[in-house]
């Protein structure tokens, strides 16, 4: 997602330096257009990165899912017990957050 | 030259465009922990593990005040199919792991002992093979929703 983002910057950067070629009249609207698409992909990088978040969260439980699979270990009820905590917790918080929102938009 | 300019910038983005080329495109993927898993109890793990990563990213959107508020209740409503399912799951797993120990207790015991303790293992089983089945697609829906907004 990143290098998407990273690459359509970097086309974005190369289209801007054939702004000398646009008819001067046109100039000033195509450099307005290319700053638009400019900033939003700079929003679109914020956004990239959370997504390389998830990712790199889901990365990490598929590594130990694996490691436990090829060491031939059984799930504790410990480690059950805390991934239900986790989503108890996640759960909460996305509730709270959620009804914040709601507040917010009355 | 007639447009020294012009000619500077066309061979600036010429030059450019190798560089373009040659980054990798959508290099991000999105693991599957559950198909790295290799038994029930593994894969009831991986999933509830996934669902809670998958959570907190909701969270960050439902907090990103650019957010649409119809997305925000879409993904509230898929939240709250979703966490009663990782609950039944919850308890479908813990009750595998118990008969799991239990039958591994038994295998010292008399025959009939050993035979009840197989017969409750078999049928835990069967009840967080379905647990793992009714979650998945309730996760997998929330799942989608925060890569359609993330992606």
């Amino acid at each position: 997602m990143l290098n998407l983002i990273m690459q359509l910057q970097m086309l974005l950067a190369a289209l801007s330096m054939f702004l000398p070629l646009v008819p001067a009249e046109s100039r000033i609207r195509a450099a307005e257009i290319i700053d638009v698409v400019a900033k939003t992909l700079a929003a679109g990088n914020a956004i990239g990165a959370n997504l390389d978040d998830l990712a790199a969260k889901l990365a990490a439980i598929r590594a130990e899912v694996e490691a436990m699979a090829s060491a031939g270990r059984a799930v504790s009820g410990e480690e059950l017990e805390a991934a239900m905590t986790r989503v108890r917790t996640a759960s909460a918080a996305f509730r709270a957050a959620l009804e914040t929102a709601e507040a917010g938009a009355r | 030259m007639k447009h020294p300019l012009r000619a500077a910038a066309l061979g600036l983005a010429l030059a450019l465009t190798p560089a373009c080329a040659s980054l990798q495109l959508g290099e991000t993927q999105i693991d599957n922990p559950i198909s790295a898993a290799r038994t029930l109890d593994q894969r009831a793990y991986a999933l509830l593990n996934a669902y809670a990563a998958v959570i907190e990213e909701a969270t960050d959107i439902v907090r990103d005040p650019s957010a649409p508020l119809a997305f925000k209740r879409a993904l509230g409503q898929a939240e709250r199919v979703a966490t009663p399912a990782a609950e039944s799951l919850q308890i479908a797993v813990t009750a595998y792991v118990r008969a799991r120990a239990d039958f591994e207790a038994a295998s010292g015991a008399s025959q009939p002992a050993l035979e009840r303790a197989a017969t409750a293992l078999t049928i835990a089983a069967q009840r967080l093979s379905r647990a793992i089945e009714a979650a998945r697609a309730p996760v997998s829906e929330l799942e989608d929703l925060v890569r359609a907004r993330r992606g």
